[in-house]
């Protein structure tokens, strides 16, 4: 089991004939992601990776039966390639690219919710659940199926946490990229608990960093979980970034530095972790 | 990116959100002739990019040509928290009877806007908020939605503005959202909304602040004088220098240059680094997928700090490509030369292919991978941060 995307998600690509979109689409139907086409308007009809490639994602779903979808596409065009997937009826979008503006990310979520679709990212290095399905750009080396969940914002840290359950042994369910924007497709909460209903996942391990909001929502669904969850935090040592303003300290509050997160994920219920090394540690006095 | 109060100013008169007259000075005979189109009494207030200039000393009062003059001579000596006054701004004083505050900004945990609103407005807000929480209205609003008048009428009525003055009040409120989603807003602030003796709204001060990454929709700023900045705050020279390339880079006050991948372990290696009992020179990030040249430059800047003594770098290559890495690295070792140790991993996408450039250029010139000690996927990361602080010690201060 996994969460999100298995063997069975058929996959397409928003971007396929673009430059990354190319690169990663091989690199992913390399690692057996099932892929089943690819959208890029006005080149409907070519192939690409051996896959047709379709001008809108309605024809493609219609042609293909795609369920998930991966945005390989600058920027400024993700908010409409994102709400066309999302009305076209795919449940899955991973954001890859960076620098999304935050109003355009406000209107995708707003379509996600209204439609059930669940979105990760922008900025995201995707999803990976390893002998099944690779969305976005992770490297295979890193993964090996096994029992650990891994959530966390920045792509290197999923790559060396997974790095690091692999080579301890414990291989990893699914391991997802929530991103790197300011404003994300989903929250960690979000995706704990969508761990929590996978029977194969013993553990989750989170990573989130200094700034904004999202640890601080996990640790609202933390207490509530069976599945125990291990927590790093990054910048406990990096300088304070700066404040928003009046009403950003109104709406937010204290939230945002490092060492407030971690304390109050352990208040939570969480395994404070302070290397990766610590993780396989924790994971063995767990009994997992 | 922040603006200054007379470029929000610029944003509120063009959203008829009510401001005064004014005039933008760079030098204190600007200021003296500014007065004599006035002619009244006025304020002059130091256009920087921080708040509490209020506190420094930053506002002042003049009633006579030759005494704003003098005021703004000392205004132009200022330095408010390392920002230097380079420009004020004169406008008329106003009788303030009254101070609202307006603001609005983006609920990130609940994916809103919220209009925030207090009839206690001014620089306590912050506490006010905290300390009297009744005291504030907070109305959340989805991005897809206006506000709606009726909604705008009862925000006004309840922070207090006067009936005859409710619609405008009400209009006001509308106008500032119109213009945070006009603009790609993350913060936009009018504190205080004042209420003047003599019965009128004015928004005294403007606080905006945009979101970076779409200004590359808002091309008319430039029109509305509304100049692109990077980021707030002072850079050292090597910041500039950073920016300039493109990278994210900071100054810190250890002696380990961190050569990171990304944002995450550019953070992370840094706790790594204090974890093992030493400092790191810098914070940097190379973006998603950096050129060569990129990589180069980031080496640069390490080089050429004398504060580092040893470099710690770190690729996992993932929509960074390892052969890229290789490629920068090795860009960088024969355009510029290294002189200090440097401990590295390279593992991820690409990772063979990287390795590959590594050892034909090391079997061309084994010198040129003298100070290198070079691992892979084998090697914990941790190891490299460990060993990274060892050398520090190793070669002293
Ligand atoms: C995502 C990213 C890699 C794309 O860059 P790119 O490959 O150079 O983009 P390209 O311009 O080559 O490709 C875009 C393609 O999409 C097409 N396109 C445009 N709008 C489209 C839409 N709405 N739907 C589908 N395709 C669209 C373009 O026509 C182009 O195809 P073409 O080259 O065949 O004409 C880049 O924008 C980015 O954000 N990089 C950083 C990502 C990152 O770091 N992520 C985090 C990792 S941890």
């Amino acid at each position: 089991m996994a969460i999100l995307c298995d063997k069975n998600s058929k996959v397409m690509v928003q971007g396929i004939t673009g430059g990354a979109g190319k690169f990663h689409t091989e690199r992913m139907i390399g690692y057996g992601t099932n892929i089943v086409g690819g959208v890029t308007p006005g080149k409907g009809g070519q192939v690409v990776c051996e896959r047709p490639v379709f001008d809108t994602v309605a024809e493609c779903v219609k042609a293909t039966s795609a369920d998930v979808s991966v945005i390989f596409l600058p920027a400024q065009f993700v908010k409409e390639a994102a709400i066309e997937a999302i009305r076209s009826g795919i449940k899955f979008v991973v954001v890859i690219p960076e620098h999304i503006p935050i109003h355009d990310m406000l209107y995708v979520r707003e379509e996600a919710i209204k439609h059930g679709t669940t979105v990760i990212g922008g900025n995201t290095a995707g999803l990976i659940t390893p002998g099944e399905a690779n969305l976005g750009i992770m490297p295979d080396i890193a993964f090996q199926p096994g029992k650990v969940g891994t959530v966390s914002r920045s792509a290197s840290i999923t790559y060396y946490v997974a790095d690091t359950l692999t080579r301890t042994g414990y291989g990893e369910t699914s391991c997802i990229g929530l991103g790197g924007d300011p404003v994300l497709g989903s929250t960690f909460a979000e995706i704990l608990l969508k761990f929590e209903e996978d029977e194969k996942t013993k553990a989750v391990v989170m990573c989130g960093e200094i700034g904004g909001v999202y640890e601080e929502l996990a640790a609202e669904v933390i207490p509530s979980m069976k599945t125990p969850v291990l927590a790093m935090i990054g910048g406990v040592h990096a300088p304070m970034g700066k404040r928003m303003g009046h009403a950003g300290a109104i709406v937010e509050g204290k939230m945002g530095t490092a060492l407030d997160k971690l304390n109050m994920l352990d208040k939570a219920g969480a395994h404070p972790c302070k290397t990766f090394l610590d993780i396989p540690d924790t994971l063995k006095k767990l009994g997992i | 990116m922040r603006l200054y109060e007379f470029e929000g100013k610029q944003l509120f008169k063009k959203f008829k959100i009510p401001v005064m007259e004014s005039r933008l000075a760079s030098n204190p005979d600007d200021v003296y002739n500014a007065f004599s189109e006035f002619n009244i009494p006025v304020v002059l207030k130091s256009q920087v990019l921080t708040g509490g200039r209020g506190k420094a000393g930053g506002i002042q009062f003049a009633e006579g040509a030759n005494e704003a003059r003098t005021k703004a001579t000392e205004l132009f000596k200022l330095t408010i928290k390392d920002f230097p006054v380079e420009k004020v701004l004169i406008e008329p004083k106003i009788e303030i009877k009254q101070e609202y505050y307006i603001g609005i900004t983006i609920d990130r945990a609940k994916y809103k806007l919220v209009v925030i609103a207090s009839g206690e407005g001014g620089v306590d807000i912050e506490e006010t908020a905290e300390k009297s929480p009744d005291k504030i209205v907070k109305f959340p609003i989805s991005i897809n939605e206006d506000l709606y008048t009726f909604d705008a009428l009862l925000i006004a009525k309840k922070i207090g503005i006067p009936q005859e003055l409710i619609k405008q009040g009400a209009s006001i409120i509308q106008n500032l959202l119109k213009m945070f989603k006009a603009y790609d807003a993350k913060l936009a602030e009018i504190n205080p909304l004042v209420l003047t003796s003599d019965g009128k709204l004015i928004a005294a001060d403007a606080r905006v602040s945009l979101d970076d990454d779409a200004t590359f929709r808002h091309k008319d700023l430039a029109e509305l004088n509304v100049e692109h900045r990077h980021e707030e705050g002072e850079m050292t020279e090597r910041e500039k220098q950073a920016t300039e390339w493109g990278i994210p880079y900071l100054d810190l006050d250890g002696n380990i240059g961190m050569f990171p991948g990304g944002a995450g372990f550019g953070i992370m290696g840094n706790d790594f680094i204090h974890h093992f009992g030493g400092k790191p020179a810098n914070f940097m990030d190379s973006g998603g997928g950096p050129s060569p040249e990129r990589i180069a430059n980031m080496l640069v800047l390490l080089e050429e700090n004398p504060n580092v003594k040893v470099i710690c770098g770190a690729r996992f290559g993932g929509i960074s490509r390892c052969d890229d890495f290789a490629k920068g690295v090795l860009m960088f070792l024969n355009n510029h030369g290294l002189t200090k140790p440097m401990v590295f991993r390279m593992t991820g996408n690409m990772w063979q292919e990287g390795v590959r450039l590594f050892e034909e250029a090391k079997a061309a010139d084994p010198d040129m991978f003298k100070q290198i000690e070079f691992h892979g996927i084998e090697t914990p990361i941790e190891e490299i941060t460990k060993r990274a602080v060892e050398i520090a010690q190793e070669v002293g201060t």
